[in-house]
């Protein structure tokens, strides 16, 4: 990197990723990583995010994700590679040139997966193809997902909607299947879940009176059954058609709260 | 006949709309007009017969929402044996008011009770 650039927000990205590969895979490969930053900071260059950040920042904290969990090599080359190919003039013979085929063949398949979830087929059998072949290359799109959803406030709202249930149709089940094969991603399904099921609370109406009061006094119910309760009664809410009906719905939804609290904070031994 | 939970007055109205047709799936805010009860009274009710097995709660298809453009719907349908036992729940109840009132209508005024 050029000293110009080692001011920019991508070098602190940089070393942060080198900080957990120190610790997470000191055997790593750091230079042919290094190589796949370099490439893909060529091929992205000029590109921002919704954030206004470089492009550039995306690829490295996915591949910081994926460092975290341990990933091998070229799944971090993959991460570093992973939006070249749909996104700039890269193309795949290049990758492979530069990076053997094993490597490319990722990028290859992440490519692959991406347009069939854009051609809007359904997402489930894409990722259910995914699983079936390289398993690194479903932990980088579960990891790409979970950086979008951590940057999900830059997006428009209709998009932040469709992207949450997205998630918590398909990835948060992918991620799962992941974690029982043993693939330490434990952290990313319920890390998922949780961020989509905030962008889905933060809807339309979640920001109304009655929307705060009802994701509010939700609150008071256990962690794991929270966002399920929210998101139904946001939906619901949404679908009443005037501002009496809403603010009716979420006051008694509201004053309901305790009880039903109550109920599901009951262990199942106490039925009966 | 002892049921897993207490089958209160608007737990009936729940039961009775839902056994409607069972094998239709109802969401909230439907049951809540049809049982003509308030939403903080039926969350709680809908929890209770879910974590007592009568109902079974799952998320529309999202195909489904999203063509209709609305968020996608939590539906409510009584599981097999919630049928059932529901089913017989409001029979047992229906029998204990008839009881009821067939033995007040054989009382003798001013037999029972207090004087005004």
């Amino acid at each position: 990197m050029t000293p110009q650039q080692a001011e920019a927000p991508e070098a602190d990205l940089i070393a942060e990723l080198h900080e957990v590969l120190w610790i997470t895979r000191p055997d790593a490969d750091v230079d042919l990583i290094r190589h796949a930053y370099d490439v893909a900071a060529y091929w992205h260059h000029g590109q921002t995010r919704q954030s206004g950040d470089a492009y550039i920042t995306h690829p490295v904290a996915v591949a910081t994700i994926l460092a975290r969990l341990n990933a091998d090599d070229p799944t971090l080359c993959t991460a570093m590679l992973h939006d070249t190919i749909d996104d700039t003039p890269c193309e795949l013979a290049a990758l492979s040139r530069e990076f053997g085929t094993e490597i490319a063949a990722m990028v290859g398949e992440f490519t692959r997966l991406h347009r069939i979830r854009r051609r809007g087929r359904k997402a489930a059998q894409a990722m259910a193809a995914a699983v079936s072949r390289d398993t690194r290359v479903l932990a980088v799109s579960l990891a790409d997902r979970l950086h979008n959803m951590r940057t999900l406030q830059f997006l428009p709202q209709a998009t932040q909607l469709r992207k949450a249930r997205e998630v918590l149709d398909f990835f948060v089940p992918a991620a799962q299947q992941l974690v029982a094969q043993q693939l330490r991603m434990d952290s990313v399904p319920s890390e998922l879940e949780t961020l989509a099921s905030a962008a889905l609370a933060r809807n339309r109406y979640a920001r109304a009176a009655s929307g705060r009061l009802v994701a509010t006094a939700a609150t008071l119910l256990p962690a794991a059954t929270r966002n399920r309760w929210r998101e139904e009664w946001l939906g619901e809410l949404q679908t009443l058609p005037t501002r009496k009906d809403r603010g009716s719905f979420a006051a008694h939804t509201a004053l309901g709260m305790v009880r039903l609290a109550l109920t599901l904070r009951r262990r199942p031994a106490d039925r009966g | 006949m002892k049921y897993e939970l207490r089958i209160t007055g608007p737990v009936e109205r729940v039961l009775s709309v839902l056994l409607a047709d069972p094998a239709v799936p109802r969401y909230g805010l439907e049951i809540s007009k049809q049982a003509d009860l308030e939403t903080g009274t039926l969350y709680p009710i809908m929890a209770r017969l879910e974590r007592a097995r009568w109902v079974e709660s799952r998320w529309e298809d999202p195909d489904v929402s999203i063509t209709d453009g609305r968020p996608r719907r939590r539906y409510y349908q009584l599981t097999r044996d919630g049928a059932e036992q529901a089913s017989r729940a409001l029979q047992d109840l229906a029998q204990a008011r008839h009881k009821r009132r067939s033995s007040l209508a054989a009382a003798q005024p001013g037999v029972i009770g207090v004087p005004l």
